[in-house]
């Protein structure tokens, strides 16, 4: 698959303004020389895996490739991609890719963060990453726990939670990170899971070719703190417990059945779905809830620069000279 | 790159690796069991739990056992990659090798 | 100084140009009275008003308009085809050269004497004390004798004292509680080079300077900023100039300020951030990270009065050790600063090239001072600017083996190469963990870290060779053989105080030296052996010793400090009279020797 021949056909596509390669690529060649030290049978690996097989699809110049992580976890990930790459500060990765993002019309910005660096310490940089509508995949990895710092609760553990730092459970109501996404008027929402390659690489597809800031929340097992959190989801007898999304399937919640639409402009219907899975009787929706065009923070700021630019003709050292020397002067001789 | 599993596991399949592996990519052959290499995202959970140190990382692998590389590979040749080794139900052969391997001692 | 023989009320009578009247307060210490003072400030009550003074005040003046009376009516009388208020900001503005802060002075003042039930003419006229209250804010001026003039003034009309004092109290309230009103000073008056010279506030001059270090390096310009007094002026300056390829980004916060900064740097443009000290606290995590990535960043902090929020319009010196210091682990910044206002510009440019040549962030030292204060600014031609050559990585870096090194370094600088995305064969991750030395791999390794952390301080400590020597100001003779024997040493704003505190030293007859800093980190090469050279070491500063603290520290003499934190300059007498008194005990103690 070519960055051209990507779902959604009509929209602009999230890596249009990417170059591409003919030469063929494997998920080899974006395979860093760097030794995987997750912990053994961590849902990373299996996300990891899913994104270097991946990444070939879209057929673009790996150097104009960027994965920006947060802390935690997840966010060993760019040390283990054959791409350029910046594992930075706690919750700032989606400021860092923004600022990326912005400069850069030429680079597929993607920014891989966890349920404590997205939904705790950078919630805030999230909230306004979606808002904005910055051209950017987040990668969200929630495995509902702080891996990193050895078993504290997270913004999405089940409330009443026994941890480290909560040995009488935890009293934080937990987020819902599809329903956060829809209130702060993303454009893009989707959830997978890291056991299920073809659904996660399906998502990212769709993901890589919206054009705004695409959130996809991967349900990540944690095997040592959390482990077995998705597994009523996983494996052959989960049919009944997921609610697998796809433009016009009749969908059912709070007593209203209609045919999804992640293309509708009121997310109303969207956020309801996003609901359904707080209730443990009903299945949890995977899938694409919402994916709608609005025009991205990025293209409108290059495209003020550039009519900026065209309004002012000539060499930028004779203009500087204009800038600096503009008001009234005088002359002392 | 994927984990490999070797002679040990003939007419053993102990099976604590199946449990342990979070993609489901270890299938069942009538004497042993088979990592699909395409499915394994190199974890390492199921290495330290075979109860015979079948299983090793591609790089680790003994010298004597080096043939197993393309044994895990060569057997999903027909099955190609069905996502899922729970679903697939027990394969219908084993590797030509290791249907002809002696029984162990 | 006080307020004698006041009048009631200014009141220029509604009408024509020939009608207006006018009364102007001169509030000034000593040292600034000079002839021909034009006003810093012009009460304009309507448009008739604006119109006839506004001849009478120099570029950069500040213009309170009571937007109350600019009706078309009013308009019309004066002349005015169009309301000039309405083009602020445009790039036609009349009144571009002028701070003018709209008021409606009537409606506030009417609100708030609205108690003392007064005709609506009578409330009105007392705008005149709401705006004397605002202008006594904005000068720092007491309050007390204003209001015991008005009380005897008016002692037999008690519902007229009161709402005089109301307003005036109300007017002065006004002033503090917003912060559009900041006040510029008087700078140090200097022979003048041939030239061509404008105006200039320190925010703009920065905000030029940003630009020409775009220009002169040919890289993108980005500010990821978060409003804040007293730096927004330059978010708003740097937002006219997309034409220049600069990008400014309103960021959700101060950290998402800087990480988008870090982030356009790490894509190859002039990552730029800017903010005052509460800001500063909340970028240092990612200054540090800009440390350990080694990118390009300048971090300006416009410093104001502290701690916490502080005097937001007020000025200081004092976030001289957080930026030294204020960061987890070792990780040094050079801090450069600028020392008047037309300096900023230089400043500005001088904080792009130790960024880029060295890939560091640097911290840009200005203050609340600078950033209002204006001054005449000699326009520099740009064939004199330096050019910056941003040297990016190519895959000529690439090794034999085709690998590339993102922690290799320059031998003269110790810079690592910058590789922007985009380049094939020079993909690599970059982070906040320690690096490997060349590889810039992930490394625990304990000789590894003790060796990046002494590279990444070494580096620093280079820059000092670029630097020019330190130029000493002692008419004496040359430092430590003429016959001056106390040097004064500042830094930043404190050039303009200190140096006509020194010229009133020798005007008396002494002798006395003065050296100012434009670099904190690394200090010039030759500091230490000018320090050296004098007897005593006078170090006046708007904080509490900072300055003092670290050239004890590093050069082990006996700095004195002179310490000053009233959110005012420092003032030209208080310092001659310090240094008098330094230059007698040093005759004493030259005496008893």
């Amino acid at each position: 698959m070519t960055a051209t021949g990507l779902p959604f056909p009509g929209l602009r596509s999230g890596v249009e303004l990417v170059p591409t390669t003919d030469q063929p690529q494997t998920g080899k060649d974006f395979t860093s020389d760097q030794e995987v030290r997750w912990c053994p049978g961590c849902g990373d690996y299996a996300v990891l895996k899913a994104v270097q097989g991946f990444l070939p699809d879209l057929g673009l110049r790996r150097e104009n490739i960027v994965f920006v992580s947060g802390i935690g976890c997840s966010s060993r990930f760019p040390y283990y991609l054959d791409t350029y790459g910046m594992h930075s500060i706690h919750g700032r990765a989606p400021s860092i890719a923004t600022g990326i993002a912005t400069a850069r019309e030429d680079l597929s910005v993607w920014v891989v963060t966890g349920d404590g660096d997205a939904l705790s310490i950078g919630g805030n940089h999230l909230i306004h990453a979606l808002r904005r509508n910055v051209n950017m995949t987040i990668l969200l990895f929630n495995n509902r726990i702080y891996g990193l710092t050895k078993g504290q609760y997270s913004p999405t553990s089940e409330a009443g939670k026994i941890t480290k730092s909560t040995p009488m459970g935890s009293l934080d109501h937990p987020f819902n990170p599809v329903s956060l996404a829809l209130g702060a008027e993303a454009t893009f929402v989707a959830r997978t899971i890291d056991s299920d390659r073809k659904h996660l690489t399906t998502v990212l597809s769709a993901a890589a070719a919206h054009r705004g800031t695409s959130l996809v929340e991967i349900y990540q097992n944690c095997p040592i703190f959390n482990d077995g959190a998705f597994d009523t989801l996983k494996g052959a007898d989960a049919t009944e417990q997921l609610l697998r999304l796809e433009p016009g399937v009749q969908v059912t919640a709070h007593g209203h059945t209609w045919a999804h639409d992640p293309t509708e402009p009121d997310p109303t219907w969207q956020f309801a779905l996003s609901r359904l899975d707080t209730d443990p009787h009903t299945p949890t929706p995977i899938g694409i809830f919402r994916q709608v065009e609005r025009p991205t923070y990025d293209d409108q700021a290059r495209a003020q620069l550039a009519t900026a630019r065209q309004a002012a003709p000539g060499e930028p050292t004779d203009r500087l000279a204009a800038l600096i020397g503009s008001g009234d002067t005088w002359m002392v001789n | 790159m994927t984990y490999v599993i070797s002679q040990g596991c003939i007419d053993l399949k102990d099976r604590a690796c199946v449990d342990e592996c979070p993609v489901d990519c270890i299938y069942e052959g009538p004497r042993m069991l088979y990592i699909h290499p395409d499915e394994c995202v190199d974890c390492g959970a199921c290495e330290p739990v075979c109860p015979v140190e079948a299983i090793a990382y591609e790089d680790d692998l003994p010298s004597e056992s080096a043939g197993y590389l393309a044994i895990n590979a060569e057997v999903f040749a027909d099955l190609g990659s069905p996502g899922g080794a729970a679903g697939a139900g027990m394969m219908p052969a084993d590797h030509p090798l290791v249907a002809a391997a002696q029984a162990s001692a | 100084m006080t307020l004698p023989n006041f009048p009631a009320e200014i009141r220029a009578p509604q009408g024509t140009l020939p009608g207006v009247s006018s009364f102007q307060v001169h509030f000034a210490d000593h040292d600034i009275l000079t002839a021909g003072d034009a006003p810093d400030v012009l009460v304009a009550m309507n448009p008739a008003a604006l119109r006839a003074n506004l001849g009478d005040l120099p570029q950069g003046a500040t213009i309170i308009v009571d937007t109350h009376d600019f009706t078309a009516r009013n308009l019309t009388k004066a002349g005015y085809e169009s309301n000039p208020l309405d083009l602020l900001g445009d790039a036609n503005d009349p009144l571009g050269a002028f701070a003018v802060q709209p008021v409606d002075l009537t409606g506030m003042t009417v609100e708030a004497v609205k108690e003392f039930g007064l005709s609506r003419k009578d409330a009105a006229r007392a705008k005149n004390m709401f705006a004397l209250g605002l202008l006594s804010w904005m000068y720092g001026r007491p309050t007390e004798p204003t209001i015991a003039f008005l009380e005897k003034r008016f002692a037999k009309v008690e519902a007229i004292r009161d709402a005089n004092i109301t307003a005036f109290k109300a007017g002065w309230n006004f002033g503090e509680t917003t912060e559009a009103f900041v006040v510029s000073y008087e700078i140090k008056p200097a022979p003048m080079a041939p030239g061509v010279y404008r105006n200039i506030t320190g925010n703009l001059a920065l905000a030029y300077g940003l630009v020409a270090g775009g220009v002169q390096s040919g890289l993108p310009v980005f500010l990821g900023s978060y409003p804040i007094t007293p730096a927004s002026d330059i978010l708003h300056e740097l937002s006219k100039h997309k034409a220049f390829g600069v990008t400014t980004l309103q960021a959700e916060d101060e950290i998402a300020g800087i990480g988008s900064a870090i982030g356009a740097s790490f894509a190859g443009s002039l990552g730029v951030t800017t903010t005052s000290g509460p800001g500063i606290a909340l970028k240092s995590e990612a200054i540090g990270l800009a440390v350990m990535t080694e990118l390009p960043l300048v971090v300006i902090d416009v410093q104001r009065g502290g701690p916490s929020t502080g005097l937001p319009t007020k000025t200081e010196q004092a976030d001289l050790l957080q930026a030294m210091y204020g960061r987890n682990g070792e990780a040094p910044v050079p801090i450069v600063a600028p020392q008047s206002p037309g300096d900023c510009f230089d400043a500005a440019l001088e904080a792009a090239r130790i960024a880029i040549t060295y890939r560091t962030p640097v911290m840009l030292l200005s203050d609340g001072y600078l950033a209002n204060g204006s001054e005449p600014w000699r326009i520099p031609e740009i064939v004199d600017l330096p050019k910056i050559d941003p040297a990016f990585a190519t895959a000529e870096d690439l090794t034999e083996d085709g690998k590339f090194q993102p922690y290799a370094r320059d031998a003269e600088t110790l810079a690592r190469p910058w590789a922007p995305p985009g380049i094939a064969g020079l993909e690599h991750r970059i982070g906040g963990i320690e690096k490997a030395d060349i590889t810039g791999n992930i490394s625990y390794d304990p000789a590894n870290h003790d060796l990046m952390v002494r590279t990444r301080q070494a580096k620093i400590d280079r820059i000092a060779d670029s630097l020019p020597p330190l130029e000493v100001d002692d008419p004496s003779g040359p430092p430590g053989h003429g016959k001056a024997k106390v040097l004064v040493i500042g830094w930043g704003s404190t050039y303009g105080p200190i140096g006509a505190g020194v010229r009133r030293v020798r005007k008396a007859g002494h002798h006395v030296a003065q050296v100012h800093l434009r670099h904190l980190n690394p200090f010039p090469h030759d500091l230490g052996d000018i320090l050296h050279r004098y007897d005593k070491v006078l170090v006046p500063e708007m904080n509490l010793g900072q300055l003092s603290l670290l050239l004890r520290g590093r050069y082990l003499i006996d700095a004195i400090g002179y310490n000053q934190i009233n959110g005012m300059p420092l003032k030209a007498a208080d310092l001659e009279h310090h240094i008098l008194t330094h230059l007698t005990h040093l005759s004493e103690e030259l005496r008893a020797n």
